[in-house]
């Protein structure tokens, strides 16, 4: 417990600098704008915002990003409230009664709880995150490649069966992401694989350039169907962004039960933001004494979902930072950025940069309390930015998506990868070919094989290996048991 | 065609043609017991089976997924508008490294304003100026990172 303090008083010492609390308000305030968007989610915020974090230490870097994170989180759920549009996915709950609140003329009190359930779900997120943060680094030092593989395996096939949708198109996301990791030089044997005679392809393919394509090129390509939206709504009937006294006794226990719930959906790769919002409002509403109020403005179908989010954008940062693996797109954006200021999140980051990890933590709770001062008073002036057209904000995104695949590698060929990378990103929407896995393959692909190889040369080519070390055959357990309940989930559905 | 199918066939044609050049890698063990095939050979036959079971699972009767619809007639405007971005997107890349940045990215802009932003040609010009100044003024000057300088870059003093 005093390791924890000591370690989070290392953290504030790095966090509570002028130049980090600077960008901590600033990654809100982009974060929370971008956040609020239609059809722009924090991945695309934090994938188009990576170039202004080049050219700081990576200690400033990863606190800008959470920001960005963190402010995309509070400002996803304003388009719900205000135009019944989210921001993004995960905000798709605060329409069911944020919007029913508005047009109740409560615009004010949804965008006021909406603040405040995001910064108590923060807060209760955090307070997890803290605690779990050093125990789960302090394991994973004693990982070698038997119980890294696993766990990368563990992670792949969580992705796929814990998200919604079908398994084997999930299944083929990720074999998809395993070949594009293996293209370019194999950094064992130094064998060229997979380039087929092109040299630009020898260095392999940076993964950042493909999320930039499928996370903000393609998401633009996505939104010219909505081109002519214009956002309309009366800033006089906003009223107070306040809540009642009787407003808030209602909306504390929801928020206080969606938090922890948020951050456990958080850390299991695959599930994030949006399936902890859609848990929490059907156990709010499960719980309510008065159910049918839910769909028609009722403030704890509201401030349970908020809460959940913020409290799972913490619990995504656990296996990123304790393990370096990525459990949402927005957390693959944020490795795909440390990796290329030469830092890798992971256990190690916890014992030889504490000061980098620590003070990110420290970070996060400081942009929380940031976030919810910058939303509250500041929410009617905030959510104007919504009243900006689409066709003026689109080219701005594809502008900076543009600018950012430059500054990755200063490579023209990036250019190309972005563009053809966007155009598939977007044929697999159609397809309903989920994205997230082959992202997350294609980031983890190469340790994944590596971790295999390794393990094959200690056990003398067993695969035994993975079952006869105890940890490894947890994760294979844990893999399989999610497959099953997968299977077993999906057969119920379809009976 | 339905979406399943598609999607097996997909994965089946890039599954196949992986695992081929797989087959075609060199052993190189040496201590390594898996070598630089044995990994991508997995991964691509584990794409063709998956090809396989979402077209043979589409087949069963009354379990067939939607029908793929990419929208290339009913939408054909927005395909264009993705082709040209994807065109000229390209294009720009190129083009910057002689160019500079200023001058192709505020051709780049001008070019997707007027496509999404049809009819309204000084609201345009402005952003797409404003946008490369500003993105410049930030990038190049506050944040210090190198940006291609063409000849209009080079008569600057920063």
């Amino acid at each position: 417990m005093q390791e924890i303090f000591a370690n989070l008083g290392l953290g504030f010492q790095t966090a509570v600098t002028w130049t980090n609390m600077m960008w901590v308000v600033i990654g809100g305030t982009l974060g929370t704008i971008i956040g609020m968007l239609p059809g722009l989610g924090p991945a695309t915020g934090v994938a188009i915002l990576i170039p202004i974090t080049f050219g700081m230490n990576p200690a400033t870097a990863l606190i800008t990003m959470c920001a960005v994170y963190y402010g995309a989180m509070f400002g996803g759920s304003r388009a719900s409230i205000m135009i019944n549009t989210p921001g993004d996915a995960s905000a798709i709950v605060s329409c069911f009664d944020g919007y029913p609140m508005t047009k109740q003329g409560r615009a004010g009190t949804a965008l006021a709880i909406s603040a405040i359930a995001s910064f108590i779900g923060g807060m209760i997120g955090m307070f997890f995150l803290v605690f779990l943060t050093q125990p789960i680094a302090n394991a994973a030092l004693k990982f070698g490649p038997a119980e890294m593989f696993s766990l990368m395996m563990f992670a792949l096939v969580a992705t796929i069966t814990l998200s919604e949708g079908n398994l084997l198109k999930g299944a083929v996301a990720i074999a998809f992401g395993l070949m594009l990791s293996t293209v370019g030089i194999d950094a064992l044997t130094g064998i060229i694989r997979f380039t087929y005679g092109a040299e630009a392809l020898q260095d392999g393919i940076d993964f950042l350039v493909i999320i930039i394509g499928v996370y903000a090129v393609c998401e633009v390509f996505k939104n010219y169907k909505d081109i002519g939206a214009v956002h309309k709504f009366d800033s006089k009937h906003i009223g107070r962004v306040w809540v009642s006294k009787e407003e808030w006794k209602r909306s504390l226990p929801p928020m206080l039960r969606a938090g922890p719930l948020g951050f456990i959906v958080g850390v299991l790769p695959g599930m994030g933001g949006t399936i902890a919002t859609f848990m929490s409002y059907a156990m709010e509403k499960n719980l309510s004494k008065k159910p049918e109020e839910f769909g028609k403005g009722a403030i704890e179908g509201l401030a349970a979902p908020e809460s959940a989010n913020n409290a799972c954008s913490c619990g995504a940062m656990v296996p990123l930072l304790t393990l370096g693996i990525p459990g949402s797109g927005t957390t693959a954006v944020m490795l795909g950025a440390l990796m290329l200021l030469g830092v890798r999140p992971g256990p190690t980051l916890f014992t030889d940069h504490p000061e980098i990890a620590w003070g990110v933590i420290a970070s996060m709770l400081i942009g929380n309390i940031v976030l919810v001062i910058i939303n509250l008073p500041l929410a009617i002036p905030l959510v104007q930015i919504l009243k900006v057209p689409t066709r003026i904000m689109l080219p701005v995104i594809m502008g900076l998506a543009l600018i950012g695949t430059y500054f990755l590698n200063y490579s023209s060929f990036d250019f190309v990868v972005v563009m053809i990378s966007a155009v598939i990103g977007y044929l697999f929407s159609k397809l309903e070919i989920p994205l997230p896995p082959l992202v997350l393959a294609l980031i983890l692909g190469g340790t994944t094989e590596q971790a295999l190889r390794n393990s094959l040369v200690l056990s003398d080519g067993s695969l035994g290996i993975f079952v006869q070390k105890p940890i490894s055959a947890v994760f294979i357990v844990l893999a399989a048991a999610s497959l099953v309940y997968s299977l077993a989930k999906r057969k119920k559905q379809a009976a | 065609m339905t979406k399943d199918t598609l999607t097996g066939i997909i994965a089946v044609l890039v599954g196949g043609t992986y695992t081929a050049t797989a087959l075609m890698l060199p052993e190189m063990r040496m201590g390594d017991k898996l070598g630089p095939k044995i990994f991508p050979l997995v991964v691509g036959i584990g794409s063709v089976i998956a090809g396989l079971a979402l077209i043979l699972g589409d087949r069963r009767p009354g379990k067939q997924s939607k029908k793929t619809d990419f929208g290339f007639v009913e939408h054909k405007d927005i395909w264009l508008k993705i082709l040209l971005t994807t065109v000229v997107g390209i294009v720009y890349g190129l083009v910057m490294d002689k160019l500079g940045f200023l001058i192709p990215t505020t051709l780049f802009m001008l070019f997707i304003t007027t496509l999404i932003n049809k009819g309204r040609i000084l609201q345009n010009a402005i952003l797409s100026l404003a946008f490369s100044v500003i993105t410049y003024g930030v990038f190049a000057v506050a944040l210090q990172l190198s940006l291609p300088r063409g000849f209009l870059e080079s008569m600057l003093p920063f």
